[in-house]
């Protein structure tokens, strides 16, 4: 089948003047299908099949971990004890940087590489969102 | 009759109980979170506060704010559900002290029953079979290996101010006692900031049977009883009743029993004696001092609101209900539907509903807090809903509730909803031939 490009410029303008995410035209045997990605702003997150964090590089250019699920975060393991990490220390991939809790059940968020803590960017009990970076590496 | 009632919880607890408020004309006052302004229970009570942030221990634990909305809008008794603080002594005690009603037992008693250690010297003292084993908290590791030769491996080491299998472990050989002991202590101290544990003989293969009373000066009435043997990480997923494992002579020992004790030790309100069944014998576990999630499937089989007769012991101290009046027909089930992912190790699936149609028809109820539009946070526990079905014997239960499941849509997040379908249909449901730990032996995914 030849493409048209005239005709999926024409659908692409009207995805955009009825703000559809997907439109479908048919003519004969040929169909086109026209569909804007999804932007996921919704709060369904995933944790990754193998659970780990995932990375994510930001325009500050520093190495950040970030939420792999919405939920409240935990700097330590239990009120009073002492944080997972702190700022300036040196830690490993895999070392758990704190806990993540959703619908009661605790998710330990581990760090996706080696390296020394810059900051720390939430706050103990804070809310974060799927994908919120949690810690800046060095 | 009270006229205006503060309920202190959220979820479709609270909105059950709004409900029952609503239909006796007593005004609601309902407590929220920041995220929960939205919330079915805030939409459905007559006032609502907002008590504090997302953080259960900043709102739905936080006393002092609860206090505070009770002055503020003049309620006259604090109905706590279940959860939060429904089994916390302390703030029953605050709340009397107030000069406000607590709907529910005593302080004393909820204490009493919280420690499971003296909850189970009252039980056996008050004639209830209990499970073999210690019968103070064990201290040493001496002592727990001394008690677990005598009553044989494996054992169960629990935690005293203990529940829902956190500081539980099963110890299989006399080579793990050391380790596992340790560990046990340590996670009891972690959640219930109490170090205290005990020593129990370990079931293989039990069933979960409880039985469901209500109690006033004047006497105490059994609704009989529920078997929650579905469950998965000591959570019950299935509830119905009557249970399918127990016979007449079995039902009647264990209902007369339970009711014996509880009279015994002068309760007031809906409770909740929880025994273990296994082998023809039942085992006295814990009771629950409050109302249970499970409670509407004694309501469908008996006829009676459990949430309003909880308010009328609470206005009057005694309860209407002689057992005379209370014969439970037919078979129910009830599906807890919650927004997790069974496929995915049972991941918390929070988010917004974007469509939901929920079942009706014959015989079917729904009990939830749940709409097209509103938010599912990952602040509080995943249960989000109820299903329960009645049939004329389990076989009609279970077709009703498949075809319940079947009618019920939620879009937007992953429920348990396709999980109970696959349950349901199970030669081992069907035919009644699992115990608690079945679903963890089962490969549904």
């Amino acid at each position: 089948m030849k493409i048209n490009k005239k005709i999926i410029e024409e659908l692409t303008n009207y995805l955009k003047e009825f703000n559809l995410t997907e439109i479908e035209y048919g003519e004969g045997s040929s169909k086109i299908k026209v569909s804007r990605a999804q932007s996921s702003s919704s709060l369904i997150s995933e944790i990754p099949q193998n659970k780990k964090s995932i990375e994510n590089k930001n325009k500050d250019d520093s190495f950040k971990v970030i939420s792999p699920i919405v939920g409240t975060a935990y700097l330590a393991s239990e009120p009073g004890a002492k944080n997972f990490v702190s700022e300036g220390q040196k830690i490993k991939k895999g070392q758990t940087i704190m806990i993540v809790e959703a619908m009661k059940t605790m998710n330990h968020v581990p760090s996706t590489k080696d390296g020394i803590v810059n900051k720390i960017l939430v706050k103990d009990g804070e809310a974060v969102e799927f994908g919120q970076p949690l810690i800046s590496f060095k | 009759m009270f006229k205006k009632i503060l309920v202190a919880n959220r979820g479709e607890i609270a909105v059950r109980i709004i409900r029952a408020c609503k239909e006796w004309g007593i005004s609601t006052v309902a407590v929220h979170s920041d995220v929960d302004s939205e919330a079915m229970h805030v939409r459905l009570a007559d006032e609502s506060i907002c008590i504090g942030s997302h953080q259960p221990q900043n709102s739905y634990l936080n006393v002092a704010a609860l206090m505070s909305a009770v002055n503020i809008t003049g309620a006259e008794a604090i109905h706590p559900g279940y959860g939060f603080l429904s089994e916390n002594a302390h703030f029953a005690e605050i709340v009397t002290k107030n000069g406000i009603k607590f709907i529910g037992p005593s302080a004393e008693l909820i204490k009493k029953m919280g420690d499971k250690i003296e909850a189970k010297k009252i039980a056996k003292k008050n004639g209830l079979p209990v499970i073999e084993g210690s019968s103070e908290s064990v201290k040493s590791i001496t002592e727990a290996k001394k008690i677990s030769d005598q009553i044989g491996y494996p054992v169960l080491i629990k935690a005293a101010g203990g529940g829902g299998g956190k500081g539980m472990k099963v110890v299989k050989k006399p080579s793990d006692m050391e380790e596992l002991f340790a560990a046990a202590k340590l996670e009891s101290k972690k959640y219930f900031n109490n170090d205290k544990v005990y020593i129990e003989k370990y079931f293989n293969n039990p069933r979960h049977i409880e039985v469901q009373i209500m109690s006033g000066k004047n006497r105490t009435v059994h609704l009989s009883e529920r078997d929650c043997s579905v469950q998965r990480n000591h959570q019950k997923l299935i509830e119905e009743t009557p249970s399918p494992v127990i016979n007449e002579n079995v039902r009647s020992s264990l209902l007369e029993k339970t009711v014996k004790m509880v009279e015994k030790i002068g309760y007031e309100g809906a409770g909740t004696v929880e025994y273990i069944y296994e082998n023809g014998k039942f085992y006295f576990l814990e009771m629950n001092t409050r109302v249970q999630v499970e409670h509407p499937v004694t309501e469908v089989a008996t006829g009676i609101d459990i949430v309003k007769e909880q308010i009328w012991v609470a206005n009057t101290g005694n309860t209407a209900l002689t057992q005379n009046d209370i014969v439970p027909t037919g078979h129910v089930i009830e599906c807890r539907i919650n927004a997790e992912d069974p496929s995915k190790n049972f991941q918390p699936s929070p988010g917004l509903i974007t469509v939901c149609h929920q079942p009706s028809g014959f015989r079917t109820r729904v009990d939830g807090a749940i709409f097209q539009g509103c938010k599912i946070t990952p602040y509080y526990d995943s249960l989000i809903c109820k299903l329960i079905c009645q049939g004329r014997n389990r076989t009609e239960a279970i077709q009703r509730m498949l075809r319940a499941l079947d009618e019920f849509v939620i879009e937007g997040i992953v429920t348990t909803i396709g999980l109970h379908k696959k349950i349901l249909n199970h030669e081992k449901f069907i035919n009644s031939d699992f115990d608690v730990n079945w679903l963890a032996k089962e490969t549904f995914y």
